[in-house]
């Protein structure tokens, strides 16, 4: 039986705390535990903390690391921005000597070492590469037949490709197999490999930038048909999720409501977990038309 | 000769000024008086430029007057005037091998400048070091082997066929060695070639004919060169013919077999815009004029031997290996074209409206899959805008970091044909720069944009969307010089895609032992003075095999390398340098250690298990000396006492 | 006579800065010397479709030692870290990068958005950019979960050694530095 720690960051927790259930019972049933790590802090967000001040970012990171090597597991995560800080952290750090005495310097001073024992691992890894489609397949319950998938990537679990090391960026094919592993369909659309705009800083710093791109995404989702979106990031997950309402406002008008799951939680249904316990009714975006879908 | 082993060195030492290189920084007087005082030194004289005449004759005066059986010269490096000094020893009755260069510029006056005293000492090391390896030197004899007049030409594409015809005008005897079916290589797919707009079948084929009908040249098509043995001048070739299945003589190009043939594939010759049949010609006026029968995809049901009215069928050939003997060989293997299915950004493979520019010569070739009508893949309609997408691979260091060299022109010409037939259709050229080199390339180009109206957009193209209804592109690009990003839709996309070497160079590589450059292309012997040489004796590189270059560059390539290889048959013989190794066979216990270490295959073994080495392969590296346990191999001028003897004097104080 | 404004001057210390900062994370950060502007980025690029973000000029302005005009564009906080440019360069620049390090210096100069500002607040303050709120405390409890998360918000001592480091980094002195350059 594998074991991972799991690293929070700030949005699963603080705001879609359903990702957090769906994702450990998920892998309950694959018999994967996923034991907390504690007093973690945000990862620190790459886009955000990386563009202000590097030399911090790396530090926080490397903390975070070693709560996870005192337990001896390997990371698992469920935002493509802690995985973006976490796995290129460890990767800088298990790559530059001269980086480790530095932050190790500033670790000292809480008591803290950076050792480089524990890999990051995403939530997608563990479901595609350790659990695979085929096992998936055999649990379902209730497949999803009929039911058309937006799948978004998000960018950091891709990209750079060097150092994720996730296959081609430009055409990747995991989340698509899951979803036809749980008997749904996904459908192609326009910028399908297009970020969802929070990225970066630019949703805290330019919401509406960060909008503006959202709304190609969905628009570009329902053109082709889509039921729901499904995604890997929570970050991705939120913009999508509270995205819509934002931009409704700004509309006036109820215009967007497509449903936003999480790769887990889409999964989840799928294998028979309830949505209340996955928290899918405290979605901003009512997910009530996916449902109907699924259950019908 | 002037000297018998056992007699005693007497050594000259010749000291040049160079001017002011060598004289200018090092005390040239200080090197005579240390010199003439070194153990075997009989004379020590310097000259203000030892290569002159004057500077010949005062070597060639000492060596009478003083007796001399060594010479050593100080001077430049000895990649210039060894030779020159060589033959000077040679007329005044030495062997040519008892001479020794101390570089004393490229090695002390030039790199120390700035150090004169230190540069003085160092070139008295040089110069020490020289005269005990003097000492030691053998007279040694150059060896001549003789050259057949006959050259194997691999690959019978425009380079090749240059290289053949020329040749063969000599007087020489070719075997030219064509993979597939017919010769004619890619030009053969061309439409049109820049600047000249000029047909490319028609002149292109009037060659081919002319090498079918050439009595001096022997055409194997539908083969492959599987092996090469031997050395410049004597190398043996087993070339596989494949069999045809059809008898080249009695075969009237008629057709009649194909088109009964009931078996479609794809045509490779169309890119697989076209199909063909099990029994074809790879394109109308293939060279020879032969049907042949893929055997993998033949059903043989027999019904093409039924029409066959010259009987010319026959299942029961075989491949034959034929056996040839030539003195010398030209490698023209040519170029494949990068298919970029891994840039899934592009949608090649995936979107039907997005092809490459080989694809695009097809297209507008009039006895192309469309008879030269261009259509959208989807629709079979005109086409009304179109996308030229330049540096696909190319200038990419995720494929290929080099320029494909002709790419800008082509779609320059592309663009410019598309508006001859299409004069209302937009054309787009999406480029990074836009290289336009050659004689008349940069007035084409003002004219594809003048007269043509070609628009050119400085950005490399980002992305491709497809617009899954209308199967219309959208192509996604920054106007680099408006500095705005933009998105254009287009009915059909042609990506200039990277050249790469053909398949077969690798294999080739191989059998002949060739270098390849870091772009993957085979290695000129040197890039600016020796561009059609190889390291290979007698092997010669012409056309797109030794890199991208346009069709006037290919040819003047094989014209370059027909040149060498005449020179070498032409003559008749080839000197060998006597730097070969030798086996001691005494010595040598047979463990074949060396010759798994030589680059060269030039290491057999004799009936007693001995090693022997062929000295006309051996080039003197010396690995096979270093690696031998037993000390049992020397090269000729470089054994071990004189490097010994060299070392020793390196760390020798002073003179005596 | 002295040129016009509107001539730039290059500065070659700002190009050496770019490498001296961004090697340290990113070893590759010296390929923007062999950029030829292609324009693959900016074509690539989903914020420079909505705006006037050009991320090529960035690169050259780093290439020709232009700060001003690289660390006082408004524009620069316009990407989003896609990374779909420095996936796609053809000469392997690690063009986001290359944007995080220029940004960086930014902010060393005291300029940082207001709202980024804020943000940074939140995590010295609480240890998360996002903080919980009495809502999701809510979920979390209907969900069977600990209604507070076990990060720092339910571990005071790990809190304390966070802002420990980001005292020690001087992240704190950062921040309030460029909140007093941005209220000026």
């Amino acid at each position: 039986m594998s074991r991972y720690a799991y690293f929070l960051g700030c949005l699963t927790p603080n705001r879609y705390p359903g990702i957090e259930t769906a994702t450990i019972d998920l892998l309950r049933l694959f018999d994967i535990e996923v034991d907390y790590m504690k007093g973690t802090s945000c990862c620190p967000a790459p886009g955000v903390f990386g563009s202000f001040d590097l030399n911090t970012w790396i530090v926080i990171a490397a903390r975070n690391i070693t709560i996870a090597e005192d337990m001896g597991a390997d990371i698992t995560l469920t935002c493509n921005g802690c995985y973006a800080t976490l796995q290129e952290a460890d990767h800088m750090l298990k790559h530059n000597r001269e980086l480790v005495a530095d932050v190790n310097r500033r670790l000292a001073k809480v008591g803290r070492e950076y050792k480089g024992t524990v890999n990051v691992i995403h939530i997608m890894e563990i479901l595609y590469k350790e659990i695979g489609p085929e096992k998936i397949r055999d649990m379902v319950v209730q497949p999803l037949e009929g039911v058309k998938v937006a799948c978004h990537y998000g960018c950091h679990f891709l990209k750079p490709s060097d150092i994720r090391q996730q296959g081609n960026p430009e055409n990747p094919t995991m989340m698509e197999e899951l979803i036809e592993a749980i008997g749904a369909e996904p459908v192609e659309y326009r910028d399908k490999n297009m970020c969802c705009g929070a990225g970066g800083g630019v949703r805290a710093g330019k919401i509406d930038l960060a909008l503006d791109m959202t709304r190609r995404k969905i628009d570009a989702m329902m053109e082709a048909g889509a039921d729901c979106v499904v995604t890997p990031c929570v970050f991705c997950h939120f913009q999508f999720d509270v995205g819509q309402a934002e931009i409704n406002n700004r509309l006036g008008a109820e215009k967007y409501k497509l449903p936003v799951v999480f790769i887990t939680q889409l999964i989840g249904l799928a294998l028979g977990m309830s949505p209340r316990r996955m928290g899918l009714h405290r979605n901003r975006t009512q997910v009530k038309t996916l449902l109907d879908k699924v259950f019908a | 000769m002037g000297e018998k082993v056992g007699e005693e060195p007497r050594v000259g030492v010749f000291i040049c000024h160079c001017g002011t290189n060598i004289a200018g920084v090092i005390d040239v007087e200080e090197l005579v008086r240390y010199a003439s005082k070194l153990p075997g030194v009989v004379v020590a004289k310097d000259y203000r430029f030892m290569c002159s005449d004057p500077g010949q004759n005062l070597i060639k005066e000492s060596i009478r007057n003083f007796k001399l059986n060594r010479v050593v010269v100080a001077a430049c490096s000895p990649r210039l005037h060894e030779e020159t000094f060589r033959e000077t020893v040679r007329e005044a009755g030495l062997n040519p091998f008892l001479f020794e260069m101390a570089n004393i510029r490229e090695h002390s006056s030039w790199v120390h400048m700035w150090q004169p005293k230190e540069a003085t000492e160092k070139a008295k090391d040089l110069i020490r070091m020289a005269v005990a390896k003097a000492r030691d030197l053998e007279p040694l004899e150059v060896r001549k082997v003789p050259v057949k007049p006959s050259c194997l030409v691999i690959g019978g594409g425009i380079a090749g066929i240059s290289a053949a015809l020329d040749l063969a005008d000599a007087g020489f005897e070719v075997h030219l060695v064509e993979r597939t079916p017919s010769i004619g290589g890619h030009m053969a797919q061309l439409d049109k070639t820049f600047p000249t707009m000029d047909c490319s079948a028609c002149i292109l084929t009037p060659k081919m004919v002319m090498v079918s009908r050439h009595p001096n040249i022997k055409l194997h098509t539908y083969s492959e060169v599987v092996d090469v043995d031997g050395y410049v001048g004597n190398f043996k070739v087993k070339i596989l013919e494949k069999a045809k299945y059809v008898k080249d003589r009695e075969c009237t190009g008629c057709g009649l077999c194909a088109d009964v043939c009931p078996v479609h594939v794809p045509n490779e010759f169309e890119l697989g815009l076209g199909a063909r049949k099990a029994i074809y010609i790879p394109f109308p006026q293939a060279v020879p004029n032969t049907y042949v029968i893929d055997k993998e995809k033949c059903i043989e049901c027999g019904l093409c031997a039924q029409v066959c009215e010259a009987q010319a069928i026959d299942f029961n050939m075989k491949d034959k290996e034929v056996e040839v003997e030539v003195g010398t060989i030209i490698v023209a293997t040519g170029y494949d074209i990068f298919h970029p299915y891994e840039m899934q950004q592009y949608g090649y493979g995936k979107y039907e409206n997005v092809i490459t520019s080989l694809h695009m010569e097809r297209l507008l070739s009039a006895y192309g899959p469309t008879g030269g009508k261009v259509v959208v893949p989807s629709t079979g309609e005109k086409p009304k805008r179109i996308a030229f997408i330049q540096c696909v691979g190319s200038r990419d260091e995720h494929y290929f970091p080099y320029c494909s060299r002709v790419c800008c022109m082509y779609s320059l010409k592309h663009a410019r044909q598309i508006k001859e037939k299409y004069p209302d259709a937009e054309t787009y050229i999406f480029f990074i720069d836009m290289r336009a080199f050659g004689k008349g390339y940069e007035e084409f180009y003002e004219t594809a944009a003048k007269e043509y109206g070609v628009k050119c957009i400085r950005g490399k193209v980002a992305e491709i969307y497809e617009d899954p209804k209308t199967k219309k592109l959208i192509v996604r690009a920054e106007e680099t010089l408006l500095g705005d990003p933009i998105e254009m839709e287009f009915d059909l996309v042609v990506l200039a895609s990277a050249v790469k070497p053909s398949e077969t160079t690798d294999e080739i590589q191989r059998i002949l032992k060739l270098s390849k450059s870091p772009d993957g292309f085979l290695l000129e012997a040197h890039p600016k003075l020796r561009p059609v040489d190889t390291f290979a004796d007698g092997v010669f590189l012409a056309g797109m095999a030794q890199g991208p270059k346009d069709i006037p560059d290919a040819v003047s390539q094989a014209k370059g390398a027909a040149a060498g290889a005449a020179a070498l048959m032409g003559k008749g013989e080839v000197e060998i340098e006597p730097y070969y190794a030798v086996v001691n066979q005494e010595i040598c216990s047979g463990c074949k250690t060396c010759s798994g270490i030589c680059p060269y295959g030039a290491i057999s073994y004799n009936e007693e298990g001995k090693a022997e080495i062929n000295s006309v392969l051996c080039k003197g590296c010396g690995a096979c000396a270093a690696a031998c346990p037993s000390g049992a191999i020397e090269p000729n001028h470089f054994k071990f006492k004189q490097i010994l003897d060299t070392i020793i004097a390196a760390f020798q104080e002073e003179a005596m | 006579m002295e040129s016009s404004k509107l001539i730039k001057k290059f500065e070659a210390d700002f190009t050496q800065e770019v490498i001296d900062f961004g090697s340290k994370f990113f070893p590759e950060v010296e390929n923007f010397r062999a950029c030829i502007q292609c324009g693959t980025c900016t074509g690539s690029c989903p914020s420079g479709r909505e705006t006037a973000w050009r991320v090529r000029k960035l690169i050259r302005q780093v290439q020709l030692g232009l700060k001003e005009d690289a660390i006082r564009n408004d524009a620069l906080w316009n990407c989003t870290t896609c990374y779909t440019c420095q996936e796609r360069c053809p000469r392997l620049i690690p063009i986001t990068d290359i944007v995080r390090s220029v940004r960086n210096i930014a902010v060393y100069n005291g300029i940082m958005l207001p709202r980024h500002v804020q943000v940074a607040g939140l995590l010295i303050k609480y240890g998360h950019a996002v903080p919980i709120n009495d809502e999701t405390r809510e979920v979390r409890k209907e969900l069977g979960l600990d209604e507070t998360p076990p990060t720092v918000h339910a571990f005071p001592d790990a809190l304390g050694e966070v802002k420990k480091l980001l005292e020690d980094t001087g992240f704190i002195r950062l921040i309030e530095e460029a909140g007093r350059e941005g209220s000026k």
